[in-house]
């Protein structure tokens, strides 16, 4: 009798435990109203983002004389926070929306660490055109010799995080979000800005 | 007589100082000003309280587009805060292209700004392209801030 009044507290208890679970649910991405997190979620990067190409639009700075558009590499994008980010988070966008407002276009040819950042680029040539197996390739779609276009300029930025301790058991989070445009032909600084994003909360909520 | 004429005469005084022109273009917040017959530390909370009890909040003056010299349309957004406190809000503006479709773009995300008390605010934003001709802003609360 016992054993199953328990089984049947056990099966109830089961049952409620399930039920109280919140259910899961995809997040509304165009009209997001989740609460906000002391770690750097997806809103933040488009914030920073829309930010920063508004910025570079705006400085006036990208229009090329002459006609055409600069030709910019991508460069080191330093992450100096506490949370594993992938930086193409923040520079998929504003490469994107960059390029698509016609003053730019992205090198896929040449990036930081000596490393392109499409290896096909290479890639292609040393399979159609260097290796035993050319002779395969119809040689008018093979990639003829000096064809790559230098980059005029490079991106790179860095993106920082400092904790601040607050009395009453609170801690704010300082983000900060640089991006320079740098000339690669005499090495000035073409565009730089700052975007800083702040959290302030209980100093509990752990920022990584 | 004369006690009351001097009376009437401090009021005057009193109420044509309160009355003096301020510079527009420079907002002293309601707590950094000097007091003056009306507002003073008795009135106050009864004009702070009528303002929350009659939702005074954001109000546009105007919007001013043009196009920069790259081609690109600029829009100023010019307004000011009729309430006694700071006014937290979100923003998200959209361009539309000649045939009056919106532009698809990363920049139109909803922003965060804020307005300060009785003062004015202003929001600026870039088209990301040059086809855009129009715009439409929208607003909200911010959702659990």
């Amino acid at each position: 009798m016992i054993k199953k009044l328990l089984a049947i507290v056990l099966f109830a208890s089961t049952v409620t435990l399930v039920g109280c679970s919140p259910p899961t649910e995809n997040v509304d991405t165009i009209n997001d109203s989740g609460k906000a997190v002391m770690q750097l979620d997806y809103r933040d990067f488009d914030r920073a983002a829309s930010q920063m190409v508004q910025s570079m639009i705006e400085s006036g700075t990208f229009k090329k004389e002459g006609g055409g558009r600069y030709v910019v590499a991508k460069g080191r994008i330093v992450n100096d926070t506490m949370q594993h980010i992938d930086t193409d988070q923040l520079m998929g966008k504003v490469e994107q929306e960059m390029t698509r407002s016609g003053l730019i276009v992205m090198t896929a040819a040449v990036s930081a660490g000596n490393a392109p950042k499409d290896s096909l680029v290479f890639g292609v040539r040393e399979q159609t055109r260097d290796s035993d197996k050319a002779d395969e390739f119809n040689k008018d779609t093979v990639q003829a010799k000096g064809q790559l276009i230098a980059p005029d300029l490079s991106i790179s930025g860095k993106i920082i995080q400092r904790n601040i301790r607050y009395d009453n058991g609170k801690q704010q989070v300082e983000y900060y979000f640089q991006l320079q445009m740098n000339n690669l032909t005499n090495g000035l600084v073409f565009w730089q800005n700052e975007i800083v994003l702040g959290k302030r909360g209980d100093s509990k909520k752990v920022p990584w | 007589m004369r006690l009351a004429l001097n009376i009437l005469l401090l009021g005057v005084t009193i109420g044509l100082w309160g009355c003096q022109q301020e510079d527009k273009r420079i907002n002293m917040a309601p707590d950094v000003k000097s007091d003056n017959a009306l507002v003073n530390i008795v009135t106050k909370p009864v004009i702070y309280a009528f303002s929350w009890i009659t939702g005074e909040g954001l109000e546009i003056d105007k919007a001013v587009t043009y196009i920069n010299k790259d081609g690109f349309m600029e829009l100023e957004i010019q307004g000011h805060n009729r309430a006694f406190n700071t006014i937290r809000f979100e923003y998200k503006v959209e361009w539309l292209d000649n045939a009056g479709l919106t532009i698809d773009s990363t920049t139109s995300k909803w922003l965060t700004w804020s307005a300060a008390a009785k003062g004015p605010f202003v929001i600026r934003a870039v088209a990301p392209r040059t086809t855009a001709v129009d715009f439409r802003m929208n607003t909200r609360k911010i959702p659990n801030p």
